[in-house]
C-alpha cells in the first residue's frame, strides 16, 4: 500500500487505534525510518566496493602509462607495489568483509524492513474488519429497533455481528498488544548491529591505511614533500607543456 | 571543399586495396609505435573514467555513511511518548548513549572530505584531461599520415601500372610525366609528416612516463589523506566512545555480533503481526481448540446459539494473545517462552469420550463424540436420501491438531460430509481420500458452493 493510501485507509477506518495508542503514525515513521537506513548503508557498502575497484583499476591503468617507457624506473616499481596494495585491499574487503556485513547489518535491517508490510497488512485487515463490523452492528440494530417478519432475521443479524466482533476484536487486541512490542524491540534488536558497523569502519580505514603507507617505502624521498609543497603539480604542468610543444601536437 | 575532393580522389584506391587488388605499404617501426600510442590513448580515458568512479565512490561513501548514521541514530531515539530507552533497555545503553556522537563524527568527516575530492578534481582529473586533449591533436596527426600514405600508394600503383604498359599511347606518356610530378610530391610529403611522428612518437612516450609519475604520486597521497581521515574520525570517535575497534578479522566481528545478538529476534519473529494474515485462522483454530477443551471440561455440549458465540468470543479476547506481555528490560537474562511454546505447553484437548450428554443431540455434541475414538470409516453415514454432494472451499490453512482433525490448504475443495447449523461446532469433511473434522468455527472461512 502507498504511504497517502495507508494514511488514508487508516482515517477513513476510523482511528481508534490511533487515538488509542498512537502507535500507527509511530509504526509509519518506524518503517521509513528503517527503509531509509537500509536504502544508506546499501550505498555505503556500495561505495566502499566502488573505491576499492576504481583503486584496483587505476593501478593498472598506471601499469599501461609506465609500460609505454620504461618499465623498470623507480616510478614504475611504485606503480607496481601501489598495485599490489590496492588489489589486496580489494580482495581483503569482499574476501573478509562482505559476510560479516551481511550478517550483522544488511540481513537485520533488511528483515526488519520486511515485516512492515505484513504489519500494515494486519493494520488494514484490522481496519476492514472494523468496517465490517460497523454495518453488522448497524443491522442488528434496526433489526432491534424494527423487528423483522421473519423470525429467524434476529438470530441471524446476531450471529453475524458477534462473529464480526470477534474478528475485530481479535485482530485489534493483537496489534495493541504487539505494536508496542514490536517497536520497543528495536532497540535490542538493532543495538549489537552499531558495534559491528563501528568496528567494520574502522577495520576498513585502518587496513586501507596501512596498506596504503607502505607503498611510500617506493617512492623517493623528496616525492611527500614535493606533494606538500605543491611541486607535483607543477611537475605536471610542466610535462603537459612539453607535450604540447611537440611538433607532432602542432597540427602540421 | 579540398578536403572533400582529397577523399574522393582517395576512395578508389581505398576500395581496391581493400579487395588485393593494389599494393598497400607498412612501415613496421611506425605500426608499433602506433599500438603503443592507442594503448596509451586508452588508459588515458580509463584513467578519467576511473578517477571519475574513485571520487563517486568516495562521496558516496561519505554522504551514505552521515546519511546512514542519522536514520541509524533516530532508530535508537525515544518515539513520541517512548520515555527513558536506556532504563528499559541497560544492555543497549552504551549504543543509545553513542549514536548521536556517531552522527555528528560522521557528518564532520563528510565535510572534511570536501577538500579531498576538490583536489582530485583539480589536480588529478584535470591534468589527465589535459594529456587526453593533446593526445586528441596527436590523433589527428596519425590520421593525416594515414591519409598521406593512402596517397603514396595511390600514385605509386598508377605509375606502376602505367610504366608497366607494353605500347603507350602519346596521353599515357603525358600522364606518366603528370604522374611521376604527384607521385614525388605524395612522397615527401608522406615521408616529412611519417618521420615526424616516428621521431616524436619515442619523445612522447618518455613525457607521458614522466606525466603519470607526479600525478600517481599525488594521487596516492590524496587517497591516503582519505583513508587517513577516515582512521582518524573512527578511532577519536572509538576513543571517546570506548569502542574497541582493534583491527580484528571480519569474521571474528560476525561472530562476537553473533553473541551480543539478544533474544529479541526471535521474540520479534514469534509476534503475530508480522506473520502474514493467514495465522488468523491458526491462532482462530487455537482458540477454538481451547474453547474445546473448556467446553468438555465442564462437559457442556455446546448449543449452537448466540450466547456461546459471544461468550467464546470473550473468552477469546481474554486470551487471544496468549501470554505475550513480555517483561521489557529483561530480554537476554529471560526469555519468556515464546507464545508458540505456551500454547503447546498447554495440555492438548482432553477429549473424553464421554457420552454423558448424551440427551443433547444437539449436532455439536455428535461431533465430539465422533472425535474420541479413530473415526470409523463413515463411508454410507446415514441412510440419507441426499446424494448430492456438497463441497466447502477453504479461505484458509488448517493443520490438524488432533487426531481426526482434516488438514487442508487454502482453497482446498472438501467434500461436505456432515455440517451443523453451527459455525461453532467442528464440521466432518472429506479431502484426498482422507476424512475428518475441521472448525465449522471459521464460519467466515469457508464458502459454501
Amino acid at each position: 500500500m502507498s504511504w497517502a493510501g495507508f494514511k488514508k485507509s487508516v482515517n477513513r477506518a476510523g482511528t481508534t487505534l490511533l487515538q488509542k495508542t498512537g502507535q500507527i503514525e509511530r509504526t509509519v515513521d518506524r518503517e521509513f525510518t528503517e527503509e531509509e537506513a537500509k536504502y544508506r548503508i546499501k550505498a555505503y557498502w556500495d561505495a566502499m566496493r566502488a573505491m576499492t575497484s576504481a583503486q584496483s583499476r587505476i593501478a593498472e591503468t598506471l601499469e599501461t602509462f609506465y609500460g609505454a617507457a620504461d618499465r623498470s624506473s623507480e616510478g614504475a616499481m611504485a606503480g607496481h607495489a601501489y598495485k599490489r596494495s590496492v588489489d589486496d585491499m580489494d580482495t581483503t574487503f569482499t574476501r573478509e568483509l562482505d559476510v560479516p556485513f551481511r550478517t550483522t547489518i544488511s540481513e537485520p535491517l533488511g528483515k526488519m524492513c520486511a515485516y512492515f508490510p505484513v504489519v500494515n497488512e494486519h493494520i488494514a485487515k484490522r481496519n476492514k474488519k472494523l468496517l465490517d463490523y460497523d454495518s453488522a452492528r448497524n443491522k442488528l440494530r434496526k433489526l432491534i429497533d424494527k423487528p423483522s417478519e421473519d423470525p429467524t432475521k434476529l438470530p441471524r443479524a446476531q450471529q453475524e455481528h458477534d462473529e464480526c466482533k470477534e474478528m475485530f476484536d481479535m485482530l485489534n487486541d493483537q496489534l495493541i498488544a504487539e505494536l508496542p512490542q514490536l517497536l520497543d524491540l528495536r532497540v535490542p534488536y538493532f543495538d549489537p548491529s552499531f558495534e559491528a558497523m563501528i568496528r567494520m569502519q574502522a577495520k576498513f580505514a585502518e587496513e586501507g591505511y596501512e596498506k596504503l603507507s607502505g607503498v611510500q617505502r617506493y617512492f623517493a624521498d623528496n616525492v611527500r614533500d614535493d606533494y606538500a609543497a605543491g611541486q607535483l603539480d607543477a611537475q605536471v604542468e610542466g610535462i603537459l607543456q612539453e607535450m604540447r610543444e611537440l611538433s607532432i601536437c602542432g597540427g602540421n | 571543399m579540398k578536403g572533400i575532393g582529397k577523399a574522393l580522389a582517395r576512395t578508389p584506391f581505398a576500395v581496391t586495396s581493400k579487395i588485393g587488388m593494389s599494393k598497400k605499404s607498412v612501415d613496421p617501426e611506425f605500426d608499433d609505435y602506433h599500438r603503443h600510442f592507442t594503448s596509451l590513448e586508452q588508459a588515458a580515458e580509463k584513467l578519467i573514467k576511473d578517477t571519475k568512479a574513485f571520487s563517486e565512490g568516495v562521496t558516496s561513501l561519505f554522504t551514505a555513511g552521515a546519511g546512514f548514521a542519522t536514520h541509524f541514530s533516530v532508530i535508537f531515539q525515544p518515539i513520541a511518548g517512548e520515555f527513558d530507552l536506556i532504563g528499559k533497555h541497560p544492555d543497549a545503553s552504551h549504543t543509545i548513549l553513542n549514536v548521536t556522537k556517531y552522527e555528528t563524527a560522521m557528518q564532520e568527516l563528510r565535510e572534511l572530505i570536501g577538500p579531498e575530492l576538490e583536489l582530485i578534481d583539480t589536480r588529478i582529473a584535470g591534468p589527465a584531461k589535459e594529456l587526453q586533449s593533446v593526445m586528441k591533436l596527436i590523433r589527428k596527426t596519425i590520421t593525416k599520415r594515414d591519409h598521406k600514405l593512402t596517397d603514396y600508394d595511390r600514385f605509386n600503383n598508377s605509375l606502376t601500372k602505367l610504366r608497366d604498359k607494353k605500347e603507350k599511347s602519346l596521353s599515357d606518356e603525358k600522364n606518366l610525366f603528370k604522374l611521376e610530378q604527384d607521385f614525388e610530391i605524395a612522397t615527401s610529403e608522406y615521408e616529412y609528416i611519417n618521420n615526424a611522428l616516428k621521431q616524436d612518437f619515442p619523445r612522447f612516450m618518455m613525457l607521458a612516463t614522466q606525466f603519470i609519475d607526479p600525478l600517481f604520486n599525488s594521487f596516492f597521497y590524496m587517497q591516503l589523506n582519505i583513508y587517513y581521515l577516515l582512521l582518524e574520525k573512527m578511532n577519536s570517535f572509538a576513543d571517546e566512545s570506548k569502542f574497541d575497534v582493534s583491527n580484528a578479522p571480519g569474521a571474528q566481528i560476525a561472530a562476537d555480533y553473533e553473541s551480543k545478538r539478544s533474544d529479541a529476534w526471535s521474540i520479534i519473529e514469534n509476534l503475530g503481526i508480522i506473520k502474514r494474515i493467514v495465522s488468523v485462522c491458526k491462532s482462530l483454530s487455537r482458540l477454538v481448540q481451547q474453547t474445546r477443551a473448556q467446553n468438555s471440561q465442564t462437559g457442556l455440549g455446546r448449543q449452537p446459539s448466540t450466547a456461546t458465540s459471544v461468550a467464546s468470543g470473550s473468552s477469546l479476547r481474554a486470551s487471544a494473545p496468549p501470554s505475550r506481555s513480555v517483561s521489557s528490560g529483561g530480554y537476554k537474562k529471560a526469555p519468556p517462552p515464546p507464545p508458540s511454546n505456551s500454547l503447546q505447553a498447554a495440555p492438548p484437548p482432553p477429549y473424553t469420550p464421554s457420552f454423558s450428554g448424551g440427551s443433547t443431540a444437539s449436532a455439536s455434541a455428535a461431533a465430539a463424540t465422533k472425535r474420541a475414538p479413530p473415526p470409523p470409516p463413515p463411508l454410507k453415514p446415514k441412510p440419507k436420501p441426499a446424494p448430492q454432494i456438497k463441497y466447502v472451499v477453504a479461505l484458509y490453512d488448517f493443520a490438524a491438531q488432533a487426531d481426526g482433525d482434516l488438514t487442508f490448504n487454502a482453497g482446498d475443495r472438501i467434500e461436505l460430509v456432515e455440517k451443523t447449523q453451527s459455525t461453532e461446532d467442528w464440521w466432518t469433511g472429506r479431502l484426498n481420500g482422507a476424512q475428518g473434522v475441521f472448525p465449522g468455527k471459521c464460519s467466515l472461512l469457508f464458502q459454501c458452493i
